[in-house]
């Protein structure tokens, strides 16, 4: 077995999703937390209890996953969920945000194309993947139910939107209609 | 404080052994729960007094590893720990019984 020098790309990810999470959290606090979760890491990827190196990489993702959940907990005192903070007047149209969704709708296009493709005049190919379709239309919907504002359209415009257009509606709205993540104010001097 | 089933299982850690300090993949493995709902727990516990936190010296072993943080129950953590399960014991022993008459009467059948 060869020496692994570099950082295992699934402590990296898990990094960078910790970061993510722990940007929810206000500035000192947020700071200090990635630090304490960055550190288990490598104790998830080392643990001799777990068999193969894939199931620790799993690990290490999942514990990332629920870091997110927890800091989202952690952000609002009393572990209520809270109304997003009222938005900003959006500046100027999010031009990256347009251009990442349509990428992420070309590739989707070009991947069912070329499954279609494959195998010519079986469009029946493309059944497996309607379950995931339906999944994403239903998770963009959940997303769009519990969000609690949403930009350029009212939320039953988005709504049509992520069903009438399976995935470009979704994308569309996760990319662009979507808050921005309500960043928490520090706790009013008291 | 509501003792719910996570709640307990990370007290039962924590009193297993109570001058041990853990951190935090450490209680997830031993009390069998995930991230997301340990350190929200560990917070709020935090919070009341009932756990103290501290970050580990650096390691000199220079194996790159930087310093974890370590929870460990507070000596009123301790004792709340301790009657909150007894009590949780009590009512699972008698789960009919209204809370605070579990215990049977002196001389009456049980």
């Amino acid at each position: 077995m060869t020496e692994i020098a570099r950082t295992p790309r699934a402590q990296r990810v898990a990094e960078h999703l910790i970061r993510r999470a722990c940007r929810r959290l206000p500035g000192e606090a947020g700071a200090e937390r990635y630090r304490e979760w960055a550190a288990e890491l490598p104790a998830i990827l080392a643990d001799g209890d777990v068999g193969s190196r894939l199931r620790r990489s799993a690990r290490t993702l999942t514990y990332a996953a629920g870091i997110s959940r927890c800091t989202r907990r952690l952000g609002r005192p009393g572990g209520r969920p809270r109304p997003r903070a009222d938005l900003p007047a959006p500046s100027g149209f999010p031009a990256r945000r347009v251009v990442v969704g349509v990428v992420i709708y070309v590739a989707v296009v070009a991947l069912f194309g070329g499954i279609a493709a494959a195998f010519p005049g079986r469009a029946v190919v493309v059944v497996p993947f309607l379950p995931a379709a339906a999944c994403f239309a239903a998770f963009c919907l959940i997303d769009l139910a519990r969000a609690g504002q949403v930009r350029y359209l009212p939320k039953w415009g988005w709504a049509i939107a992520c069903l009438a257009q399976i995935p470009l509606g979704g994308i569309m709205y996760l990319a662009i209609g979507k808050a921005p993540m309500a960043r928490p104010e520090p706790p009013a001097s008291s | 404080m509501k003792l719910t089933a996570p709640l307990e299982r990370v007290l039962r850690v924590f009193l297993a052994d109570s001058s041990a300090r853990r951190y935090g993949y450490d209680l997830m493995k031993a009390a069998r729960l995930p991230s997301g709902t340990l350190y929200p727990m560990l917070a709020r516990l935090e919070e009341q007094g009932l756990v103290t936190s501290e970050w580990e010296p650096p390691p000199v072993d220079a194996s790159g590893r930087p310093p974890r943080k370590y929870y460990q129950l507070t000596g009123e953590g301790i004792r709340v720990a301790r009657l909150e399960l007894a009590q949780a014991a009590r009512t699972a022993a008698a789960p009919r019984a209204v809370h605070g008459t579990a215990q049977p009467a002196p001389g009456s059948a049980q």
